[in-house]
């Protein structure tokens, strides 16, 4: 067994005097896929921004390859903040997608792509937006690069920033419930974008609820409800019994949703 | 009405748009500093900006350009009127700007800030290359707004004596016994002039880089 | 440079009643302008377009021009077509038909606000067009109207300061009359600057009082 990509320890997470993140344990393993599953208001894009850094947690650790996010353990065991450089380092590894997209509507595709080469990594601009093709290549956007995001789809958009992320070469690529902003019939490209990820080995945490996605992609699911991970399992697991009651209330709805939808 | 009168009015709206185009320029940077200091979160800077807009957006500027008017020769500065004008005027329109301002940097979607977050930009960085423009491109529809209403106010200018359209107006009807013909053809270049204002915001918000055509 | 507390003594009838001619002049050409604004924009609304286009090109003409430029053409030039106003009434006049130019357009984005399967679904249960006027587009487009209708409330306030030179016996006219006579001119424009404040600082706060007043009674109804 190899070292986990992101180990998460105790995690808490509150809002004010609301608990939205309760003894999170959870370890995403190197090169596979992990999705984070269940109903909404469940914790589970709180905790993919723990992950990312954009939420701190209150109480809790993360590690991302064997080094501490943002918090450590200092000799005393007090929770103790690293200093800025250090989080930065760290955070490096990880890359983010976004439901919403977060595209910067003033920069082209080739814009959003290359800005972070070259105003944080300082790669000359030719070589920046050489590197940044080669991404836009990959998720077969490379004749829209001179295009705005006004003048994208929103499936567009959304490959437009999974190549921002990738252009940074991550170690590890987050996704905030990635299809939920776009209409059914773009969220095909975008999943197949994130399926040849998979296929190249990328270890990914997913949060969505596209659940014929996390039965097919991924390697391992977590079910999240009223912000406790009740349940870590892979997917043949999901459908196999005995199982959780409230996963199995969860995986109704779902199924009752679709066959409606067929009906 | 004759012709010669009628470019009499024209040629004084010369200054009408250079007072205004210079007030709305020195306002706006008057109101960087205002809006920076809103939104610094220090009560140190907050409080006087605050204080200086509430001032200015609550007093006529008929009443301000009267107040800098007297002022200023009270202080020992002996500006021409022409300087006093433009002093008002671009303190007046800083604070209407700042607002605007603060609006803008306020309605910076927060995703495309954690987006440059996650990609490894500084403070530094996220401020100068998305706030900023982010910001400029939310309020300038509001600039455009605050353009047309500053041409329009610089007709007060005229009580200073400086002879712009509506005091050239004002000084050819009593002239001429011709205040209809005259104050219309006053408010047609205003109207000229504002609508040209609007047409070239409108002009320029959709050449902005990534504005939705 | 603060004025002689006796000589402000002196003078205070003069000062009450130039605010009170300020107030009285801002809130009828308030009232009247927010009257004639709708009227105006519910006939842009259902008139059609040759209703819709003459009213629109009058409002535009209206909001495209200074104020002092609409003042003087009535003022100077309203006795050459047989209207000889006095500064007053000249003054309500004007300062009704600029405000009404604004608030029409404000009505019309209240009207637009309104999503049109609102009014179809009164128009399916056989509500008339003023029934649905009054009892759904008025209410539902109230909390949208609002504060931009403070905020010329505010505007026209200022404004009214510029009647002062047609000589209507407002409040900048007279506390600068003052400022002449007692050769404290200076003095005279700052107590000026300070009351005009403190009746927009006051009348923006009741404003606000009125927004947060109605929004609490729609979030309560809804």
């Amino acid at each position: 067994m190899t070292l986990p990509a992101i180990s998460v320890r105790s995690l808490v997470k509150r809002f004010g005097t609301a608990t939205v993140l309760q003894d999170i344990d959870l370890d995403v393993p190197e090169g596979k896929v992990s999705c984070l599953i269940g109903p909404s208001g469940s914790g589970k894009s709180t905790l993919l921004r723990c992950l990312a850094f954009l939420e701190e947690a209150s109480e809790g650790m993360i590690t991302v390859n064997g080094e501490a996010l943002g918090f450590f353990e200092n000799a005393k065991g007090e929770r103790e903040r690293l200093p800025a450089g250090q989080i930065r380092a760290v955070r490096a590894q990880i890359g983010m997608v976004f439901q919403q997209f977060n595209l910067w509507p003033h920069m082209t595709a080739l814009g959003n792509v290359s800005e972070a080469l070259k105003t944080v990594h300082k790669v000359p601009k030719a070589e920046a937006e050489e590197r940044a093709m080669v991404q836009l290549a990959k998720v077969g956007l490379a004749n829209r690069a001179g295009h705005y995001p006004s003048q994208l789809s929103g499936g567009q958009q959304q490959r437009v920033a999974i190549a921002r992320a990738l252009a940074l070469s991550p170690k590890i690529m987050l996704f905030d419930e990635p299809t939920s902003a776009l209409d059914p019939e773009l969220t095909g490209e975008v999943l197949n974008v994130m399926r040849e990820l998979a296929a190249e080995g990328m270890t990914m945490v997913v949060v969505s609820h596209e659940i014929g996605f996390a039965a097919t992609v991924g390697h391992q699911i977590s079910f999240l409800d009223q912000g406790r991970l009740l349940f870590t399992g892979a997917p043949s697991e999901i459908f196999a019994k005995p199982r959780h009651p409230r996963l199995e209330q969860f995986l109704d709805t779902y199924l009752d949703r679709g066959a409606s939808m067929l009906a | 009405m004759s012709f010669k009168l009628f470019s009499l009015l024209v040629q004084a709206s010369v200054w009408t748009i250079g007072i205004s185009a210079i007030s709305i320029a020195i306002g706006f940077l008057i109101a960087l500093g205002l809006s920076a200091a809103l939104l610094s979160g220090k009560a140190l800077y907050r409080k006087p900006a605050e204080f200086f807009i509430s001032f200015f957006r609550g007093v006529p500027l008929l009443v301000q350009l009267l107040l800098i008017y007297n002022l200023l020769p009270f202080i020992g500065l002996n500006v021409p009127s022409i300087v006093a004008a433009i002093i008002g005027m671009s303190l007046c329109t800083a604070a209407y700007q700042a607002e605007n301002l603060r609006g803008g940097f306020e309605s910076v979607p927060k995703g495309l800030i954690e987006a440059a977050d996650m990609v490894g930009f500084s403070p530094r960085q996220v401020f100068v290359r998305v706030k900023v423009p982010i910001a400029l491109r939310l309020t300038f529809p509001a600039l455009v707004n605050e353009a047309i209403m500053i041409l329009k106010s610089s007709s007060l200018v005229s009580v200073v004596g400086i002879v712009e359209i509506t005091r050239m107006a004002q000084d050819l009807a009593s002239s001429t016994y011709m205040p209809i013909e005259i104050f219309s053809s006053a408010a047609l270049i205003y109207l000229v002039i504002c609508w040209a204002v609007a047409l070239a915001g409108r002009f320029g918000e959709r050449s902005l880089p990534g504005a939705a055509k | 440079m603060i004025f002689d507390p006796n000589v402000i003594l002196k003078h205070l009838p003069e000062i009450i009643s130039g605010t009170g001619v300020t107030l009285a002049l801002w809130i009828a050409g308030m009232l009247l302008g927010i009257l004639i604004g709708f009227i105006v924009a519910t006939l842009r609304r259902y008139g059609g377009r040759a209703v819709d286009l003459p009213l629109g090109f009058v409002v535009e003409v209206l909001r495209g021009t200074p104020f002092l430029i609409q003042i003087f053409l009535v003022y100077y030039g309203g006795p050459f077509v047989g209207l000889s106003l006095d500064p007053v009434p000249c003054g309500l006049l004007g300062l009704s038909v600029y405000a009404a130019a604004y608030y029409s357009e404000i009505f019309r984005a209240g009207y637009a606000s309104v999503p049109h399967g609102h009014v179809e679904a009164g128009e399916c249960l056989g509500l008339s067009r003023l029934q649905i006027i009054r009892r759904i587009l008025l209410p539902e487009m109230a909390l949208i109207v609002l504060p931009p209708s403070v905020n010329l409330a505010v505007i026209l306030l200022k404004e009214s300061a510029v009647l002062s030179i047609i000589t209507v016996p407002e409040l900048t006219t007279t506390v600068s009359a003052i400022g002449s006579q007692e050769y404290a001119f200076l003095e005279a424009i700052f107590l000026l600057a300070v009351i005009y404040w403190v009746i927009v600082e006051a009348a923006a706060r009741l404003g606000r009082l009125a927004e947060t007043r109605l929004s609490t009674f729609r979030f309560a109804a809804s």
